[in-house]
C-alpha cells in the first residue's frame, strides 16, 4: 500500500479576481470632516474653473486646453470629429453606367443578423441571366452596422465606405433607406464584371475611367 | 479672459443690484411706516409690511427662484458640464442668458401640468400639505434682519427702519418653534398620499428632523450664551467688536464658536433634507414624500427647499458671520466712505444721509454673505455623498448631541473665567487651528500610495 503511487500535490485553484487589499483608515479619515473638507476644495476648484475661464469650444474634447475643464460638445454647432478608422453607413455602389451593381441575389438580405435588408428582384428584358434590385431598402433604424453585409455581397455591390452616420429624423418610415438614398459615391469596376465580357463591350476601366491592364495569364483567343 | 472679465463685471452689476434694493428697501419701510403712523395704526405696521415685501417677495423668493436654476448650472460647474441653455427666449438668438429662461419654462410646466390626485389619498391632508410644508419655512425669514436700524425723522416723529419683518425678544426660540412645524407637512404629505414609499419617506422625515432639532438647539446656546441674548439684532451687535482688541479680527461666531457653527449648520442641514441628508427623498431608494404630487404643489415643496436654503444661510450668516458686518477697520472704512459720498451728492455730511448709505452698503454686504453661503450648500450637496439611514441617526445622537453639551459646557467655563470674548476667541481659535491640521495631516496621509498587494501564488 505504501508504494502506491501518491496523488500529485494539488496545485492551487486559480484565483480569477484578487480584491486590492485596502489600505487601513487614518484617523483623520475616520474623524470624516477633514475628508469631507478635501471633497469640497475639489468640487470649488472646479466649479472656479468652470465659472470663470471660457471653454475651448474645439469639437475634438482630448484636444481641449485651457483652465476650463468642461467637456461638453454642444451637438448641433459643434460636431466632434469620428475616429480615422470610422467607416459609416452603408451605399449601394454603382456601375460606370450608374445602375447598382448588386445582382439582387439576396446574400446580404440572408446573413443581415438584423433582417433589416429588403430585396426585390428584378430582370434585364436582353438579358435573362443577370438580375437587379426593383427594390433594395435598408431598415437604418435596424441596422446594427455589423458589416456582414458588405462581407458577404459577392459583386462588391455593398460597402460601408461614406464615413458618415445615418441622419437623425422625426418619423420612421423616412429612415428606411432605398435605392435612390442608398445609391451614391463613386462608380466601381472590376475587370471580371461581366458587361466586359459580351460583344462590343468598352474595354474595362476603374472608377476613374483608366483602362484595367489584362492579367499576365489573361489571353486572348 | 474674457470671460473672467464678464463675470467680474456680472458681480459688481449684483452687489449694484443689491444696494438699489436695499436702498429702495430703506425708503419704503420708512414711507409705509409713516404712512400706517399718519392712520394712527402704529408704524411698525407699516414698516413690516414694507419689511414683508421687500425681504419675503423681492429677496427671497427671486434667490429662491434663481437658485433652482443655480443647482443645475453650479452642479453642472463643479461636474464639467455646461447646464441647462437651451431654453431661449423668442429674438434672442443663440444667447442663453445663463439659463434664467429655463426658470420661465419650469413656472410654465408647473402651473400647466395636470395636478393629480391619487385614489388612496385623504384628500384634505393630501391638498393641505404642501401648504403645511411651505409656510413655517416661509416664515422663518420674518426675524432675520437684513440690515442695520436707521432712525429717520418723519415730520415730528422719528422713526427707525430697518430691514427686518419683526424683533421679537424670543428672538432664535422663534426659530426653533416654527422649524419644528415643518416636520407636519412633510410627514402628513407622506401619509396622506396613500403610498407605502412617500410613507417611508415621510417616517424618515419626522424621525431625522426629530433626532436634530436637539442638536439645532445646542448648536446655537453657545452663540446665545456669548451674546447673552436671543434677538438676533443683538448678536449681530456683539459680532461687530474686534477679537482680542484688535481691529481686523472680528469677533464672528465662527471664529468664537466654530464648534457651534459646525454643530448648527450640520443639523440645520439636515433639516432642509438635502443631500447628504436627503433620506426622506432619495431618488434612488424611495422617490420620498412628495412621489405622489404633481405639478405646483410638488412645486410648493421644491421651492420650500429652496426657501429654506435662504433662510439656514440667513440666519447662520446672522449669527456666525458677523451678520452685515465686516472687521471693525472695514467697518469704519466703510463709514468714511459713506460720508464722502454723501458729502459729494449733498455737499455736507448730512447725518441721516450718511447712516442710511452705510446702511445700504451693510444690506448689500449681508446679502453677498447669504449668496455665498447659499453656493456653499449647493457645493455641499453636490459634494458629499447621502448617509446610510443608520449613520444619520449615530451622527445626531451620538456625536452632535455630545459635542453640543460638551460646547456648551465649555463656553460656559470660558465666559466665567473671561466675560470679554477674549478667552473664548483663543479657545475657538484653537479649535479652528487643529481643524486645519488634522486637514493638512489628512491630505498628507491620503496621497500615500496603498500598499501593493501581495502576489497570488507566490511561495
Ligand atoms: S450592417 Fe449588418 S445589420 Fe446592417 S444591413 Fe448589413 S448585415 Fe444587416
Ligand atoms: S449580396 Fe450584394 S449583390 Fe447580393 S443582393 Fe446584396 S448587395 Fe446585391
Amino acid at each position: 500500500m505504501s508504494d502506491a503511487p501518491k496523488p500529485p500535490p494539488k496545485a492551487p485553484a486559480p484565483v480569477a479576481y484578487k480584491a486590492p487589499e485596502l489600505r487601513p483608515e487614518t484617523l483623520p479619515e475616520r474623524a470624516f470632516v477633514p475628508e469631507l473638507l478635501r471633497g469640497l476644495a475639489v468640487s470649488t476648484s472646479h466649479f472656479l474653473r468652470n465659472l470663470l475661464f471660457s471653454r475651448d469650444p474645439s469639437p475634438d474634447v482630448l484636444h481641449r486646453r485651457g483652465p476650463n475643464l468642461v467637456s461638453t460638445v454642444q451637438y448641433p454647432e459643434e460636431v466632434a470629429p469620428y475616429p480615422p478608422g470610422y467607416r459609416g453607413m452603408h451605399r449601394l455602389v454603382p456601375r460606370p453606367d450608374g445602375n447598382p451593381r448588386c445582382v439582387a441575389c439576396y446574400m446580404c438580405a440572408t446573413i443581415c443578423p438584423a433582417q433589416c435588408i429588403y430585396i426585390e428582384a428584378g430582370e434585364y428584358p436582353q438579358d435573362p441571366i443577370e438580375k437587379f434590385p426593383r427594390r433594395f431598402e435598408i431598415d437604418e433604424l435596424r441596422c446594427i452596422v455589423c458589416g456582414l453585409c458588405v462581407e458577404a455581397c459577392p459583386k462588391d455591390a455593398i460597402r460601408m465606405d461614406t464615413g458618415t452616420h445615418c441622419k437623425p429624423t422625426y418619423d420612421r418610415p423616412t429612415i428606411v433607406y432605398g435605392i435612390d438614398r442608398l445609391l451614391k459615391g463613386p462608380a466601381v469596376s472590376h475587370r471580371t464584371d461581366v458587361w466586359f465580357k459580351r460583344e462590343g463591350s468598352d474595354p474595362p476601366a476603374d472608377g476613374h475611367g483608366h483602362p484595367i491592364p489584362p492579367l499576365p495569364g489573361e489571353g486572348k483567343s | 479672459m474674457a470671460r473672467l472679465f464678464r463675470m467680474l463685471l456680472l458681480g459688481v452689476l449684483i452687489v449694484l443690484g443689491l444696494c438699489a434694493w436695499a436702498w429702495l428697501g430703506y425708503l419704503a419701510v420708512n414711507w409705509l411706516g409713516g404712512v400706517t403712523l399718519g392712520w394712527g395704526w402704529g408704524a411698525t405696521l407699516g414698516q413690516a409690511v414694507a419689511a414683508i415685501v421687500f425681504i419675503q417677495l423681492l429677496f427671497v423668493m427671486i434667490v429662491a427662484t434663481l437658485l433652482t436654476l443655480a443647482e443645475r448650472k453650479w452642479s453642472a460647474a463643479m461636474q464639467d458640464r455646461i447646464g441647462p441653455n437651451r431654453a431661449r427666449l423668442p429674438g434672442l438668438g443663440r444667447f442663453s442668458l445663463g439659463g434664467i429662461p429655463h426658470v420661465l419654462a419650469d413656472a410654465l410646466k408647473m402651473i400647466s401640468k395636470e395636478d393629480f390626485l391619487p385614489s388612496q389619498s385623504n384628500r384634505v391632508l393630501y391638498h393641505l400639505a404642501p401648504v403645511l410644508n411651505f409656510a413655517p419655512i416661509f416664515c422663518l425669514f420674518a426675524i432675520v434682519p437684513m440690515g442695520p436700524p436707521v432712525p429717520i425723522r418723519h415730520g415730528f416723529a422719528v422713526l427707525v427702519a430697518t430691514l427686518q419683518i419683526a424683533n421679537p425678544d424670543v428672538g432664535l426660540l422663534y426659530v426653533f418653534a416654527i422649524a419644528s412645524l415643518a416636520v407636519y407637512g412633510v410627514s402628513l404629505a407622506g401619509w396622506a398620499s396613500g403610498n407605502k414609499l412617500a410613507l417611508l419617506g415621510g417616517v424618515r422625515a419626522s424621525s431625522q428632523m426629530i433626532a436634530y432639532e436637539v442638536a439645532l438647539g445646542l448648536g446655537l446656546v453657545g452663540m446665545m450664551m456669548t451674546a447673552g441674548t436671543l434677538r438676533l439684532d443683538q448678536m449681530v451687535q456683539t459680532q461687530s467688536q474686534g477679537l482680542f482688541g484688535l481691529s481686523w479680527l472680528p469677533a464672528w461666531g465662527i471664529f468664537v464658536q466654530p464648534l457651534g457653527f459646525l454643530l448648527f449648520f450640520a443639523a440645520a442641514f439636515a433639516e432642509t433634507k438635502r443631500t447628504p441628508f436627503d433620506l426622506p427623498e432619495g431618488e434612488s431608494e424611495i422617490i420620498g414624500y412628495f412621489v405622489e404630487y404633481s405639478g405646483m404643489k410638488f412645486g410648493m415643496f421644491m421651492i420650500a427647499e429652496f426657501v429654506e436654503i435662504v433662510t439656514l444661510a440667513a440666519i447662520v450668516t446672522a449669527v456666525f458671520l458677523g451678520g452685515w458686518h465686516l472687521s471693525p477697520a472695514i467697518d469704519g472704512g466703510l463709514a468714511s466712505f459713506a460720508a464722502v459720498l454723501v458729502r459729494w451728492r449733498f455737499g455736507f455730511a448730512e447725518p441721516t444721509g450718511v447712516l442710511l448709505t452705510l446702511a445700504v452698503m451693510q444690506t448689500a454686504i449681508f446679502a453677498v454673505k447669504v449668496l455665498v453661503l447659499c453656493w456653499l450648500q449647493l457645493a455641499i450637496r453636490w459634494t458629499f455623498p447621502r448617509f446610510r439611514y443608520d449613520q444619520i441617526q449615530y451622527l445626531g445622537w451620538r456625536i452632535l448631541l455630545p459635542l453640543g453639551l460638551a460646547n456648551v459646557f465649555a463656553t460656559g467655563v470660558c465666559l466665567l473665567l473671561d466675560p470679554s470674548l477674549s478667552l473664548l476667541g483663543a479657545v475657538g481659535l484653537a479649535e479652528i487651528g487643529v481643524g486645519i491640521a488634522a486637514l493638512l495631516w489628512s491630505g498628507a496621509k491620503s496621497t500615500q500610495p496603498a500598499p501593493a498587494p501581495a502576489h497570488v501564488g507566490s511561495h
